[in-house]
């Protein structure tokens, strides 16, 4: 099996740029500071992989990730909270 | 006035049977009807244009609809934001971002070089502007912003930012 080439830089971002845009979909404050905060710290995390399989399998399980978040946004969605959180109010 | 629905229906009606009579050719026919129906299309256009033209002209719309067009379409088209503005409220979400220094912010500030942003970093300021501003930034044009002063330009050269 020929080795996978690493995602690019741009292809990187891209992922990154549309988890936090899902992310921004969900209408309960928790999950979407959650996933938000979780797209972020993993991608710090793997910010330094060397070698392209282990960046191609972190990219790809970022992939996989965003499919989740796109289905669960639509399923929160039907479920959406009545008040809001108390973080999401406007400070006087 | 022009010919209204009905005459073009009974024209239509009037044309169709002759046209097949006179063509045994199969051809020939579809040549006549693409005719006809060109000539049609021809007879409905031009009253459409004229009319709507001619009634804002003559005045024969009231204001109050005429008010309403305008401000439709100027409302697809969107208003561009003063440059001042932009820059004042670029700055004050740039200064809102967690990892940010606020007295290291200025105008002229690049993100990496002066703010010690990271390209994850730049990603969530560039989401951020996207919030403040009510509008969707493609990545092609995410990936130039990389200072203060790109991103007010493309925000103020932008229609859709509010």
């Amino acid at each position: 099996m020929a080795a996978v080439a690493a995602p690019t830089r741009a292809e990187v971002l891209s992922l990154f740029r549309s988890l936090l845009r899902t992310a921004k979909q969900f209408s309960d404050y928790n999950i979407r500071e959650y996933t938000r905060r979780r797209a972020a710290d993993a991608f710090r995390d793997n910010r330094a992989l060397a070698d392209p399989p282990a960046a191609a399998a972190a990219f790809a399980e970022g992939k996989k990730q965003l499919e989740v978040a796109r289905r669960q946004a639509v399923v929160y969605s039907l479920y959406a909270p009545k008040a809001k959180s108390v973080m999401e109010l406007k400070v006087q | 006035m022009s010919p209204d629905k009905h005459e073009i229906l009974q024209l239509h009606v009037a044309l169709s049977p002759p046209l097949a009579r006179l063509t045994p050719n199969r051809e020939r026919k579809t040549m006549a009807m693409a005719a006809a129906r060109r000539a049609l299309l021809t007879h409905l256009r031009v009253p459409v244009a004229r009319t709507a033209a001619a009634a804002v002209a003559a005045g024969t719309v009231p204001v109050a609809a005429r008010r309403l067009l305008s401000s439709t379409t100027e409302e697809t088209k969107g208003s561009f934001l003063d440059k001042g503005e932009v820059a004042d409220r670029v700055v004050s979400v740039v200064k809102n971002f967690q990892k940010v220094e606020p007295a290291k912010v200025t105008p002229t500030a690049h993100f990496q070089k002066d703010l010690g942003l990271d390209s994850l970093d730049t990603v969530e300021v560039v989401m951020a502007f996207e919030e403040e501003f009510g509008f969707e930034i493609p990545d092609n044009e995410a990936e130039k912003i990389d200072s203060i002063k790109t991103a007010v330009d493309f925000i103020a050269s932008h229609p859709q930012a509010k």
